[in-house]
């Protein structure tokens, strides 16, 4: 564990923006994998929610949620040991990391009850 | 740390200063032109700036004016339209973008402690790309031909068919003219912030400022590409007949509205951070006490900075989205209220743990964070798709907008100015006058749109001429026009007041407002070379650490207090750390950037009045100036032929693998990629959603061919990389040679892809398909030409003896595009060669 959090560099201000790059990727996955299933195979509108692209979907923002939270403990972790300019990157990247995770199971709330093509 | 060049000796301070003004002044009279320092050309931004603030604030009145009452006759509709299109246009990119970015330009430099911005010439490029940019913009209003399709250009509205003037065109090109100067500024200010700041600067350390500067300009420079490509295929559209938004043969006018709010949407936070940024930093100085959480700020910053990006389809939520893809794109919308929220915590919070003193900077803050806060939530409101629709295209939109827009902006702009001033100028403002604009402002500006939000409700669209007696809107519509006079009064009454301060304002005393950041050290009026000496700086608040500061760095006691050398010199310091790593030496005064900017003057209006042949000469005359701007580089002798610095100082940058330029490049690189994956989003989106688009049977592009083309500039980024990595260890033999070889390899991809083109046999006109495959066609023809000619250039460089073992810089820089161009080529390759081959129509 130990050696994974060092060899992740969270003292580096890169991480800054990691957590919202993955929150932006994550976004363009599901808008853009919804837009291109609607377009060429949408499930019927009478199966509501309960579809397997929703499942889908579901699917990435869970994974993706839960890597956010997982970087943002390991960065909060770093934080801890260091003092001055490491540990305010680190900090600050902590917090990014657990605002993109928020922000993924945010906008992708809907995914439980709304029907994809409509 | 080990810090350079500290030892505290004691310089004639006279003599310093007269050799830093020789090599650092000004020119006067015609040669005036040619000035690169980013004082000048800041307040140069920023006065053309108010120019245009006042033609649009004029255009505003107009409006106001002809809906004051029902049924007016005052301006035909076709004329309100212009009107109204060209308000919001000017507003938005010739005087928000501009006038803050032309802060930005003045200010950064002196905060971070530098002596000018790290790419001088492209400050002055980009001032002159915005000044004729905007004339010829506006130039359309008086011969009557001005855009009238709204400042979002929606097709198919402003497209061929329904817009057959002229006035589609002048927004176009003008727009994209101007957009050059503000990706220019964007590159720059990130550079400079990142690579710039003075000794001891660590990144956790810069002014907040910087920070939301930093930002805006990475925004800049990732959201403006969109809209550039989007005004390409719309001119082309409108010029040639290649048919990208209409639905007959295969394109979609939705894709113009994805283009526009992709850059539409992140453009409004481009406008908010920086006057953000303006009030985290006059609201410690006026509280008397440090920020309260500035971790937590640039937490905030970096928020904005990305979800703005995830929100554009929020403009489009009545165009037929399926709902889920709606609600991704309204709870992204509710989510920036929570980086928005936390500053407006944090100044509270500073507000309340500080003693704030009321002085005329603060009222406008004040009044900043009372609007802005309305507008937020109404922003919230309108984030809301049921909501949506049910103002949608309302003036309540107008009345949220203004309320973003001029709270968010123009009072935080104001409060700067005001608190700037005496940098500027050396005086203070009044606080009389300067009181009584602020209270007819603010009063003016309520009453003009809060009205305007009851308006809404009952239903008057926006962008209408007018509306018919018993309606119900008459007298809402009245008191909305007699508020925006006095608004108009208020305005006039603060420009008034900073015009008297010139001559009549008391002179102001050294640091007047006691502020903590570095551009108060300087002498006001500041000088051209800002600092006599570059202090160490490890605290977020010098000049409250060290009152003395100022002192002794006017009388050269910190670094580079030299001049001897006839170079204009700062440090070039460590992105993190601060450390510094080597002495950038900048580039003097130039006339190339106004001949490059006028020779693309030259090509926009031949655009215009569709010369084309006249726009191809002048598209190559400005590509020759600006080869010749960077033939002068280096070691060339008017840079730096001498490398010689002091005992213990660092080489010079040209003398180095990593200088500003090789950030430059990687920044530029951004903005290309950024637009390069806006064309590929536009490829995908028309194949997978454009009803009638169609793929050909028999894929036109050979695939072999450009395989082998994209073999060849492969080999040449090889070749590129080796003579790199050679450099990098002091090696040059053959050097010359393979330029020569990486250019020959480079010249083969050209040859090869424009064979492939030539045999496609497209009929651009015709299908969208083969319109786009054109585009992206050109775009790597393009691409690999100017890496051909840039590596001949190195190679040419290397017989003068510019570059070599010992100046390695440049062909690092060159290396990057190598790279950029390979990787593009070959997604181009799967885009348009492979992936249909696999997937079929
Ligand atoms: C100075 C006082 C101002 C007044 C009295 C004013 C007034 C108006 C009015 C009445 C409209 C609505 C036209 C309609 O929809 O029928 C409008 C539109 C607009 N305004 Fe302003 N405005 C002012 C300042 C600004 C500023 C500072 C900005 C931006 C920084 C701005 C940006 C816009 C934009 C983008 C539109 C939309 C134009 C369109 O739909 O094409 N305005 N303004
Ligand atoms: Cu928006």
């Amino acid at each position: 564990m130990v050696m994974v959090l060092t060899r992740l560099h969270f003292t580096h201000p890169i991480h800054l923006i990691i957590g919202l790059t993955l929150w932006s990727l994550w976004f363009v996955a599901v808008y853009s994998g919804l837009s291109v299933a609607c377009a060429v195979a949408p499930p019927p509108p009478e199966a509501g929610a309960l579809t397997g692209l929703n499942a889908a979907l579901g699917g990435v923002s869970f994974i993706t949620a839960l890597g956010l939270v997982a970087l943002s403990w390991g960065s909060c972790q770093v934080a801890k040991q260091h003092e001055g300019r490491q540990r305010f990157h680190a900090t600050v990247s902590a917090w990014l990391y657990l605002f993109s995770a928020f922000g993924v199971v945010f906008a992708g709330m809907p995914i439980i009850s709304v029907p994809p093509c409509l | 740390m080990k810090s350079v060049n500290q030892e505290a000796i004691e310089h004639d301070p006279q003599q310093l200063h007269e050799d830093l003004h020789t090599i650092w002044g000004n020119p006067k009279g015609l040669r005036s032109l040619t000035i690169v320092n980013h004082t000048t050309l800041g307040l140069r931004f920023m006065v053309t700036g108010m120019v245009f603030f006042l033609i649009g604030g004029i255009l505003a009145m107009l409006v106001r004016t002809q809906l004051a009452m029902p049924d007016q006759n005052f301006m035909s509709p076709d004329i309100y339209n212009q009107v109204t299109t060209m308000h919001g246009t000017v507003m938005m990119f010739l005087f928000a973008i501009p006038m803050l970015e032309g802060l930005a330009i003045y200010l950064i430099p002196k905060m971070i402690g530098a002596r000018d911005l790290v790419c001088p010439r492209l400050t002055s490029l980009g001032y002159f790309c915005y000044l004729f940019g905007g004339i010829i913009l506006t130039s359309s209003l008086i011969i009557e031909m001005a855009p009238s399709s709204g400042w979002f250009m929606y097709t198919p509205l402003s497209s061929k068919e329904f817009a057959p003037d002229l006035g589609s065109d002048f927004w176009l090109l003008g727009i994209t003219f101007v957009e050059i100067s503000a990706v220019s500024a964007g590159v720059e200010l990130v550079v400079s912030i990142l690579r710039t700041r003075t000794q001891g600067m660590a990144l956790h350390k810069m002014p907040l400022f910087a920070w939301y500067i930093l930002a805006m300009a990475l925004m800049i420079v990732v959201g403006f590409p969109p809209l550039i490509l989007g005004s390409v295929l719309l001119e082309l559209e409108r010029a040639v007949g290649m048919p990208f938004f209409q639905i007959a043969g295969g394109g979609d006018p939705l894709l113009w509205q994805h283009l526009f709010w992709l850059f539409g949407h992140p453009e409004v936070y481009i406008i908010f951070l920086p006057a953000a940024g303006i009030v985290s930093t006059l609201i410690p100085v006026f509280a008397g006490r440090p920020i309260v959480g500035y971790g937590w700020v640039v937490a905030a910053i970096a928020i904005m900075g990305f979800i703005s990006f995830g929100l554009w389809v929020h403009h489009m939520f009545t165009v037929g989205i399926p709902q889920l893809a709606q609600a991704f794109f309204s709870a992204a919308s509710m989510l920036v209220a929570v980086p928005t929220a936390i500053q407006v915590f944090v100044w509270l919070a500073t507000l309340w743990l500080g003693k704030p003193k009321m002085k005329l900077p603060m009222l406008w803050v004040m009044g900043f964070l009372i609007i802005f806060v309305c507008g937020g939530l109404t922003g919230v409101m309108l984030a809301l798709v049921p909501f949506n629709w049910q103002v949608h295209d309302t003036h309540f939109v107008v009345a949220h907008m203004h309320y973003v827009l001029v709270g968010g902006m123009f009072f935080p702009l104001i409060a700067g100015l005001y608190y700037w001033l005496p940098l500027f100028s050396g005086r203070m403002p009044s606080e009389n006058l300067g009181r009584w604009g602020f209270w007819l402002t603010f009063l003016g500006f309520n009453g003009t749109f809060l009205i305007m939000h009851w308006t809404g409700l009952l239903g008057m669209p926006r962008r209408v001429y007018t509306y018919e007696a018993g309606s119900g809107w008459e007298i809402y519509n009245l008191l909305s026009s007699v508020s925006s006079f006095v608004l108009s009064a208020g305005i006039a009454m603060v420009l008034l007041d900073i015009a008297l301060h010139f001559r009549f304002g008391k002179p102001a005393k050294h640091n007047p407002w006691n502020a903590d950041t570095l551009e108060w050290a300087n002498t006001m009026p500041p000088s051209a070379y800002n600092f006599v000496s570059l202090p160490t700086v490890e605290t977020r608040h010098p000049l409250w650490d060290d009152p003395n500061l100022p002192h002794t760095m006017a009388k050269g006691m910190h670094g580079l207090a030299v001049a001897s050398h006839g170079r204009r010199e700062m440090w070039g310091t460590d992105p993190i750390t601060g450390k510094v790593r080597e002495i950038i030496h900048l580039p003097g005064n130039s006339w190339w950037p106004l001949f490059a900017a006028a020779a693309l003057a030259v090509v926009c209006i031949s655009l215009l009045t569709r010369v084309y042949a006249l726009a191809g000469i002048f598209v190559v005359i400005a590509g020759v100036f600006l080869l010749r701007w960077s033939w002068e580089n280096g070691a060339h002798p008017n840079a730096a032929p001498d490398a010689g610095v002091k005992p213990g100082d660092p080489p010079l940058h040209s003398r180095t693998m990593d200088g500003p330029g090789l950030w430059a490049m990687a920044v530029f690189l951004i903005a290309n990629g950024s637009f390069f994956l806006s064309y590929l989003f536009g490829w995908f989106y028309l194949w997978t959603v454009s009803p009638e688009w169609q793929m050909p049977d028999i894929p036109p592009l050979s695939l072999l061919i450009m395989s082998i083309a994209g073999g060849a500039v492969l080999a040449g980024c090889v070749v590129i990389e080796k003579l790199v990595r050679g450099l990098r260890q002091q090696r040059d033999a053959g050097l010359r040679a393979s330029f020569y070889l990486a250019a020959a390899l480079g010249a083969l991809q050209v040859g090869l892809a424009g064979w492939a083109l030539w045999r496609a046999d497209l009929s651009p006109t015709q299908t969208t398909h083969d319109a786009v495959m054109l585009v992206g066609l050109v775009y790597a023809l393009f691409h690999g030409g100017l890496a051909v000619i840039l590596t001949v250039l190195q190679g040419m460089r290397v017989g003068y003896g510019y570059v070599g073992a010992h100046a390695p810089f440049e062909p690092a820089v060159v290396a990057l595009l190598w790279r950029y161009n390979v990787v593009t080529f070959w997604l181009l390759v799967g885009a348009l060669a492979i992936l249909p081959r696999m997937i079929g129509g």
